[in-house]
């Protein structure tokens, strides 16, 4: 469309001239080599190293490597129960980031994209937590779940529940589902502010002539809303899924991936092998690992981001 | 919304407009619980929360629990955060805005591979580069710097930059670019001159975004910082609270400082958040 615009408005020379400008031979490198190389160097180069050095046994002091093949990754399957946990975990994530953030952004989205008086600052409150950090946040949720002191037992007790108060953040069976509302609190912002743009774009008057129609407000949204929301559901789901394979910071601020391991992340497991047991062949394995699983996701996504140039 | 409960016969047009704003209220509080918990926190001082827990009215308002936390760290990771956020976010949209006109105006034949190169960036697991980067900024001196861990910011900004300033310069008519060709303007020119003063509202989004997103960042800063004196905030806070683990007054303070910057950027330049989100999705 510009394109067509341009020839018409401008002499007929002017796509030649651009077109044979000699100085965009070499310029764009020349504008793209900053960003490309600091890139390269701290992001690509270490996730190529990093997949190499899965193959070696290694304490990431000794002057020389074992090369063992694919036994790392044995040793992990095999071996190591706390990849297990961390995978299991790790799923039992990403399922609740698929279904809680984005559900509750979405319903959200619906209620807020309406004009009312206090609309605007419901949004702002609801997609607050997104701007925290993840260190904060655990916190925060931290105290909340205090056994003797915080809220959320203080508030069981009030309504006569004080039988099932625990201590939230050491009981091994339920660790983890603690720290994935804590994480959900934080997580409901983007969809939420990713479906009220997606929603900007449906035409108002398809919803009148719904209306008009005597379509129910459940039937608007199943048959109009949401299947012209696919595209954004698609972004929604992906980025949430990325993300949460990410989660890490707050497992090190809530419980650090106890009590006994149970609510270790493959994230968090990595650090642990790398930093503190010196098992650098077995951790990067891990990052191998996690970067596979969220590829899953991240191409079609790609896919998706790169799909109109 | 209220046009649409009004139509609704069950109930008086006033009374469901009452019950939707009272569910609306309780539903903010609900949500904003943890935050009135963390002030109501920081305001009393630790033999009061001992006795009535955390959500409760302060018996009487303690400031110092604010200026102690202040002076027993805080100060220095304030500092930090600052100088490393005030380093990393200017330089990297520079950085990204050539890159992102690169790709977008400079009839660039590699434009959409080199995009997708860049991309990939965005989905890497922090994991994933964690010992090679150690190696390196060992072997470059750079360990326990702010210096180094502002580099590896820079570079682990790009994609998200890149994504935000293309998907804007995108919009810049082609037009303009060739019209100041034809007059002899240098791309250099062009570009400062040209597309990035065009481009001053995706700027201020990605500042206010990565900015945040600086602000709050957490694995790199745990593993590339190891004294005291050189922590950024997040971090920072998280060791205050496994050795004050009992002052809960304090570390709440704590943590409200460092909250603070957010809330106020948060609070002045809130269109820019859908802004940025929504030209990255573009």
């Amino acid at each position: 469309m510009a394109s067509e615009k341009t020839a018409t408005l401008a002499p007929r020379t002017a796509k030649s001239a651009i077109k044979s400008d000699d100085s965009l031979r070499f310029l764009p490198w020349l504008f793209l080599a900053p960003s490309l190389v600091i890139y390269t160097i701290v992001v690509v180069y270490p996730m190529v190293y990093s997949s190499y050095l899965s193959l070696f046994r290694w304490d990431g002091v000794a002057p020389t490597k074992a090369f063992v093949g694919l036994d790392n990754y044995g040793i992990l399957l095999t071996q190591n129960d706390v990849f297990w946990i961390a995978l299991r975990n790790n799923a039992i994530w990403l399922v609740a980031a698929l279904l809680l953030p984005t559900s509750i952004g979405l319903g959200l989205a619906i209620l807020l994209n309406s004009k009312f008086r206090g609309s605007h600052i419901s949004r702002s409150v609801f997609y607050f937590p997104s701007v925290l950090s993840l260190a904060v946040v655990g916190l925060i949720w931290t105290w909340i779940y205090h056994p003797d002191l915080g809220l959320l037992n203080q508030v069981m007790r009030t309504m006569g529940l004080g039988a099932l108060t625990r201590n939230w953040l050491s009981d091994p069976n339920i660790a983890l589902y603690p720290v994935i509302i804590a994480a959900t609190w934080n997580a409901v912002g983007l969809p939420m502010l990713l479906y009220l743009a997606g929603l900007q774009t449906i035409p108002e008057e398809l919803h009148e002539a719904a209306k008009v129609e005597g379509a129910l407000p459940i039937q608007r949204f199943v048959y109009i809303t949401f299947p012209l929301l696919k595209e954004t559901t698609l972004v929604v789901l992906a980025i949430t899924a990325i993300n949460a394979l990410k989660a890490y910071d707050i497992i090190y601020a809530m419980t650090n991936g106890g009590p006994a391991n149970r609510t270790q992340l493959l994230s968090t497991w990595m650090y642990f092998l790398t930093y503190n047991y010196n098992q650098v062949g077995l951790g990067t394995a891990i990052a191998v690992v996690l970067f596979s699983l969220t590829l899953i996701f991240a191409i079609p996504y790609i896919r998706f981001m790169t799909r109109k140039t | 919304m209220s046009q649409q409960i009004s139509r609704n016969a069950l109930l008086p047009g006033k009374a469901k407009v009452v019950i939707f704003y009272v569910a609306l209220i309780l539903a903010t509080l609900f949500w904003l619980a943890p935050v009135i918990t963390l002030i109501l926190t920081a305001l009393k001082d630790a033999g009061d929360f001992a006795v009535n827990g955390a959500f409760s009215f302060p018996k009487s308002i303690r400031w110092e629990n604010f200026s102690e936390a202040w002076e027993t760290g805080v100060k220095n990771y304030f500092w930090n955060s600052v100088i490393v956020t005030g380093f990393k976010v200017p330089i990297g949209i520079v950085l990204e805005s050539m890159a992102a006109f690169a790709l977008t105006h400079m009839h660039f034949r590699w434009a959409d591979r080199v995009f997708t190169y860049i991309l990939i960036g965005l989905i890497v697991p922090m994991q994933m580069t964690l010992v090679p980067l150690t190696l390196l900024m060992n072997a470059l001196n750079l360990i326990d710097t702010l210096t180094g861990l502002t580099i590896l910011y820079i570079g682990f900004g790009v994609p998200f930059g890149v994504l935000v300033m293309r998907g804007f310069f995108r919009t810049v008519p082609v037009a303009i670019i060739e019209a100041a060709r034809i007059d002899g303007c240098s791309w250099f020119k062009i570009f400062y001159r040209i597309a990035l003063p065009l481009a001053i509202p995706a700027v201020v989004s990605l500042c206010i975004l990565d900015g945040v997103a600086t602000w709050n960042e957490f694995i790199l800063a745990q593993i590339f910082l190891r004294s005291d004196e050189l922590r950024t905030l997040p971090l920072g806070l998280v060791q205050f609270s496994t050795q004050f683990s009992t002052q809960y007054d304090q570390l709440a303070a704590a943590v409200l400082i460092s909250v603070v910057p957010i809330v106020l950027v948060f609070l002045f330049f809130q269109r820019y958040f859908v802004a940025g989100m929504g030209g990255a999705v573009k």
